[in-house]
């Protein structure tokens, strides 16, 4: 048995996780279009993704629920994900709660928008989305403050 | 790469050059293809880089969710800072390395030390591969697939980092696996000298 070489062992373990954990159906697409949008929308600045969590399964044993909390220069915005039957609901909480819009923008397909007011408390929801992948917009009242943006999410 | 064709070849087919420094190369040249203003140039970078990238960043047992979230908030951040990267050449590692320590950190956060994929995956054996190939090349897959999983777990993560990055950072490496900086080096080797054992152990009893 002749013996291989460092990089013809390295060869192997390349070629064995590129076959055993090939990069997701669609992951190149939608980050081309993550990348993309994030390289034309100067006029916002983007939240960082801080934490992804799923939440416990109910009592039917199966739950596709989730949380996502992002984070920008002292505010916070906490994400409930949910499917509503054929639909998908996002349940939003801001901190600290300061008036502005959120637009819900669908990056794939019809690419519909829609749009919620915060309320005194911070919240906002979303209800009858598009199953696929979507990005948030905060727009503050008054031209103050730069909009913020969220990375894209799939719901 | 030429690569002799006697009997004696061990298991696996004779490696491709897929690990040369072409994608680097490629990347660096999209890289500045965007940085002077065309769009498409990202567009390649993002197709070159993103199966290297989720490999690296699935090294450190993410699910597949957050494997993803890692790999976006990794090319959200250099579009974010693309003057960060002075030399295009630079640009793949800074990706990979970017990845790897977001990728990290959020490992770190509470009760995530999923051990999704060795489970997992351990089950997976190839049993479906294109319609070329042989009963042979089954086989000699499995036995590839047999090989790296009999490996220790830090083994395979580190292995897995090298063959997929261009000369990786040790310093930051050593502080992801949890080891010496000084250890990675002979770690490695160790390591590559196990994978070596099982293969040719693997290649005498095929034959």
């Amino acid at each position: 048995m002749s013996e291989m070489s460092r990089d013809e062992l390295l060869d192997v373990v390349h070629e064995v996780w590129e076959a055993r954990d090939p990069v997701p159906a669609g992951l190149v697409e939608r980050m081309q279009l993550v990348a993309a949008t994030a390289d034309t929308d100067f006029d916002l600045e983007l939240m960082q993704l801080v934490e992804r969590s799923l939440e416990p399964a109910g009592v039917r044993g199966v739950s596709t629920a989730y949380s996502l909390r992002f984070e920008y220069d002292g505010v916070h915005l906490l994400l409930r994900v949910d499917d509503d039957g054929e639909m998908a609901r996002v349940d939003g909480w801001l901190t600290p709660p300061s008036p502005m819009t959120v637009r819900a923008i669908a990056m794939q397909g019809d690419r519909r928008e829609w749009d919620v007011d915060v309320s005194d408390r911070g919240r906002f929801e979303f209800a009858g989305l598009t199953p696929g992948l979507l990005r948030l917009r905060l727009e503050p009242h008054g031209d103050s403050a730069k909009a913020l943006g969220t990375p894209a999410f799939e719901i | 790469m030429e690569h002799s064709t006697t009997n004696r070849t061990p298991p696996g087919r004779p490696s491709r050059p897929r690990r040369s420094g072409e994608v680097w190369a490629h990347a660096a040249s999209a890289f500045s293809r965007w940085a002077d203003g065309d769009p498409a140039g990202l567009d390649d970078l993002v197709k070159l880089m993103t199966p290297v990238l989720w490999q690296v960043v699935r090294a450190h047992r993410l699910s597949v969710d957050l494997a993803e979230d890692v790999v976006q908030t990794t090319w959200l951040a250099l579009v974010r800072s693309r003057d960060n990267v002075r030399d295009p050449v630079a640009v793949g590692a800074w990706l990979t390395t970017t990845a790897r320590r977001e990728a990290w950190r959020v490992s770190k956060l509470d009760g995530r030390d999923t051990p999704v994929e060795d489970e997992d995956l351990a089950l997976m054996v190839p049993d479906a591969v294109s319609a070329e190939s042989t009963a042979v090349d089954l086989d000699e897959q499995r036995s590839l697939w047999r090989a790296v999983d009999a490996l220790p777990l830090r083994c395979r993560q580190l292995l897995r980092i090298v063959a997929f990055e261009h000369r990786p950072d040790y310093q930051q490496l050593a502080v992801e696996l949890g080891m010496p900086v000084g250890s990675i080096g002979p770690t490695r080797g160790r390591c590559l000298a196990k994978l070596r054992a099982a293969l040719a152990q693997a290649g005498e009893h095929d034959e």
